[in-house]
């Protein structure tokens, strides 16, 4: 191992002693086997370890939250803004919306349980988190403009680690367009430890949208939970390209009947970033409905990697499960690795997966070009038409068009 | 007798019977001493006794794998015994007559073209009875091609530098436990060797038996076909009524070299337990193919029914460019069996091309996995995949499971790959009920069809014998 931790919790403010004592000794369990590498399963194509070996040359916690000052903002479209720097919660803005609907706060780490996820960030991420949000959307109410969570990260970030967790509640029948905007352009290595928990109550529904602004040298991993109740619907669509390294570890419980998920992810990644989604779809009861398309571009030594799992309990008849990778790798330095894995114990269901990885289509090439358009020109309309189908289900007019235009500075380079 | 006994008990494994032959047992246990006895008793060289040895000594260090998805109890290695041989064969018979006749019954009633079937079907068979080869007919019309087709002790005395050149090639000594395992106690097999530019005249056979109790079975088997030949192998397996677990870990190596074919069918019957899943044979085998040569080309087509747990992979090895590997496969599970098996095809040379279809019906409270891994080396430009496996769902206490794990490393190379899960479609059923077929004639009737891509993979001999064996597997798992 490269790196070298310096891991302190006496850097965080106002602990209880319990909490301390708790803290401890999730670090303790974090290092019992440090950060992931590929002996675990969960980790087989990404060794996180290997890759910040390679990256870090030592690593601590973070415990600077600089003074804020003006970051960039979505001009495109009237939102609603949380903006978070390091973590931290700093400024909100909720002018559009009636204001006893919304309740934000910052994270209770005294109260809010744990998520269960048994993986060694996990476990650093108990022992030093700081910061993050609880958002609570009340029953019946249905945003006006979608919310952005600006995720700041400062440039004083280098070699270090920002750990928080985050929590959403809609409750019943309530609606939310959320955007969650990474925003750093530093060229410092950072990494960043996520966990969020989202509970969606009876006929609610969520748009959950992850989009990266700028290319930076970060090093992202966040763990998703959510559980899902009647008639709710959640939407993921990622497009987080321009990150250094990320994983995205999203795991959707669908509890109750006719809930309704689906994840859409579209990355063009260059040089040598390297990205992964995992997802794991568990179908606990009858006539439940889930969605997958995950579409990379690998340019460069790029690596793209999509676990998906689909869980059907035996109980879940009438499930409609469905998953498809589809990758264009561009360079022979890039490498696309993929495992969609099905565990159905119920026999009524319609579960299928397709996953496809290759080049570009050549004859395509060849008539755009054949009609004056130039090789690097065609290439891009290509890949273009390739990701952008991921948006098409968006109903949000103004959310996609802004989102087309980022994934189109994304294909053409920043 | 105690045999009849069994047979009333158990009426519903066709082939459950056992024949009493006086056994040449080794001491009980693994170790060095166990080796020496094996190797002994086989007359073997010395090389190969070191060969035995050195995979002893890599399997003291090796674990047993735990990340499969069937649980099994701990296995004790040291409760069973590693050989155990017919009294008979311990002087060679030269002809039918010699042999014992009640290993012929037992033959009889599995249906071994031994005596009057022999020139109907025209099938070589190599029958290997616990572990040592009793009969081989047709040896001299293989021998007139120059093709070699014996067991594996023979191949080591006769062709030793044959042996010495490919064993172990494939499936290296420190493989994996079971591998490793075997290289070390392995007792008998078959061996084939194909001279350059010669087409095997006619299907070789070999049906494997497990006889006495507490016996592991440990296969091992090289086929090689060299420069531009062509070889079809048969393996079938069916084992007698058990109910203590026995272990059957065979290795089997295929070896291809330019413009040369093989073709690997196995139909595999072993016990699979009673339907509380009590009893039934362990079935842990590790069969790679290494197409070495240019234009080669490796098919795998297996039928599974049989076993308490089937766990098995097998491979195949892209080197030379331009090689093709195939895997067609049909993994049926009912009651309590567990079946988790599927393939590997690394591409490494250019131009290489595989194909992989496999079927995995599930009933009763079984567990069926396909789990496969596809990669395309960064080197082998202008390969390509096509992956595709369809699972069936009889009730909501199986399970069906896809694990499929793809790598593509360089951008001239596709990989397509597509999986589904179902259950019998109701209309279908009701269509066949109408036209008078009961609930499970028209079971076995879909089923089949669902089958069918891998049935038609079949040699015509297997291909009858395995529509039966699809329709016996599920008696009983439609309500």
């Amino acid at each position: 191992m490269k790196q070298n931790y310096d891991f302190k919790i006496e850097k965080i403010k106002n602990l209880s002693p319990e909490e301390i004592i708790l803290r401890k000794k999730n670090l303790a369990l974090f290092y019992q086997t440090g950060f992931p590498n590929k002996k675990d399963e969960d980790w087989k194509f990404s060794d996180l370890n290997s890759i910040l070996g390679k990256n870090f040359n030592n690593i601590s916690n973070n415990d600077f939250f600089p003074k804020e000052r003006g970051f960039k903002k979505i001009n495109e479209f009237e939102h609603n803004f949380i903006s978070l720097l390091n973590g931290k919660l700093i400024s909100t803005n909720f002018s559009y919306e009636e204001k006893n609907k919304i309740s934000l706060d910052n994270f209770d780490y005294k109260n809010e349980p744990f998520l269960e996820n048994k993986n060694s960030l996990y476990f650093l991420n108990n022992a030093l988190a700081t910061g993050g949000f609880l958002l609570e959307i009340s029953k019946n109410y249905k945003l006006k403009k979608p919310l952005v969570i600006y995720n700041n990260f400062s440039n004083s970030l280098k070699e270090t680690i920002v750990n928080y967790k985050n929590s959403i509640i809609l409750n019943e029948n309530s609606e939310l367009n959320l955007i969650n905007y990474i925003n750093n352009s530093s060229k410092e290595n950072f990494m960043v430890n996520i966990l969020e928990n989202i509970k969606i109550k009876k006929d609610s529904s969520l748009n959950n949208i992850l989009i990266n602004n700028s290319k930076c040298n970060c090093y992202f991993y966040k763990y998703l939970k959510s559980d899902l109740e009647k008639n709710s619907n959640f939407e993921n669509y990622l497009l987080s390209s321009g990150l250094k390294f990320n994983k995205l570890d999203i795991e959707i419980n669908l509890n109750e009947e006719n809930s309704k998920s689906s994840v859409f992810s579209a990355l063009n990644l260059m040089n040598s970033e390297h990205q992964e989604i995992k997802t794991r779809i568990n179908h606990n009861t009858p006539h439940c409905h889930s969605y997958q398309k995950v579409k990379n571009v690998l340019n460069h030594e790029s690596k793209g990697i999509y676990q998906g799992k689909i869980f059907v309990k035996n109980i879940a008849q009438k499930t409609d499960a469905y998953q498809l990778s589809k990758a264009l790798i561009l360079n022979d330095a890039a490498e696309f690795d993929a495992k969609p894995e099905l565990e159905i114990y119920a026999d009524d269901v319609k579960c299928s997966h397709g996953s496809t990885s290759g080049s570009i289509d050549l004859n395509s090439i060849h008539y755009l070009k054949s009609r004056g358009i130039p090789e690097k020109e065609a290439y891009q309309m290509l890949i273009n038409g390739f990701l952008c189908e991921v948006l098409e289900k968006l109903s949000d007019g103004k959310i996609k068009n802004f989102l087309k235009e980022k994934l189109e500075r994304q294909i053409n380079g920043y | 007798m105690k045999t009849e006994n069994l047979n009333k008990n158990n009426k519903d494994y066709k082939y459950g019977f056992t024949t009493d032959v006086e056994n040449i047992r080794s001491p009980k246990g693994l170790s060095e001493e166990t080796i020496r006895f094996i190797s002994n008793i086989k007359k073997e060289p010395k090389w190969m006794l070191e060969w035995r040895l050195k995979a002893f000594k890599r399997l003291k260090v090796l674990k047993e794998p735990d990340w499969q998805k069937p649980k099994y109890p701990k296995i004790n290695y040291q409760n069973l015994y590693y050989y155990s041989a017919p009294k008979s064969a311990s002087e060679k018979p030269k002809s039918l007559d010699e042999i014992d006749p009640k290993i012929l019954e037992t033959y009889k009633k599995l249906g071994i073209p031994l005596v009057e079937q022999k020139r109907l079907n025209g099938i070589a068979v190599d029958a290997v009875f616990d572990s040592v080869s009793v009969a081989t007919t047709f040896k001299d019309e293989l021998t007139k091609k120059g093709i070699i087709f014996c067991s594996i002790s023979e191949a080591i005395q006769n062709h030793p530098e044959l042996v010495k050149k490919y064993l172990g090639s494939v499936i290296p000594l420190s493989d994996h436990y079971f591998a490793t395992l075997n290289s070390a106690v392995f007792t008998d097999g078959s061996f084939v060797y194909i001279p350059p530019n010669t087409k095997c005249p006619m299907e070789l056979s070999t049906y494997f038996r497990i006889n006495a109790s507490e016996t592991g079975q440990f296969e091992r088997t090289l086929i090689i076909a060299d420069k531009g030949s062509y070889v079809s192998y048969l393996e079938g397996c069916t084992a007698p009524m058990r109910d203590e677990n026995q272990l059957h870990a065979a290795n089997v190596e295929l070896i291809a070299l330019d413009d040369a074919e093989i073709k690997y069918s196995t139909v595999q019957n072993w016990y699979p337990g009673d339907e509380k899943g009590i009893g039934g044979i362990y079935n842990f085998v590790t069969k790679r193919g290494a197409c070495k040569g240019k234009n080669s080309k490796i098919s795998w087509t297996q039928v599974e029914t049989g076993s308490a747990i089937t766990w098995k992979y097998p491979s195949c090895i892209l080197q030379g460019d331009n090689s093709v590997g195939e895997f067609y496969s049909i993994a049926i599970t009912n009651n309590f069996q567990k079946a988790d098996t599927g393939t590997k095809m690394i591409h490494l040379g250019k131009n290489t091309k595989s194909k992989i279809i496999s079927k995995g019906i599930s009933a009763g409270n079984a567990d069926n996995m396909y789990r496969g891994l596809v990669e395309i080396k960064n080197k082998a430009i202008n390969s390509r995949n096509y992956t595709q496996c369809d699972s069936l769902l009889m009730g909501n206490k199986c399970g069906a499971h896809t694990i499929p794990y793809i790598k593509n490393n360089n951008a001239s190379s596709t990989i397509e790959h597509e999986a589904t899960t179902t259950k019998i479609n109701e209309e279908q059923l009701y269509y066949c009920n109408q036209r008078g077929l009961d609930q499970e004639e028209a079971v076995s009737l879909i089923v089949n069809g669902f089958c069918k891509e891998v049935l038609q993979q079949l040699p015509m001999e297997f291909a009858v014998e395995a529509q039966k064996l699809v329709a016996i597997s599920l008696e009983g798992s439609v309500g």
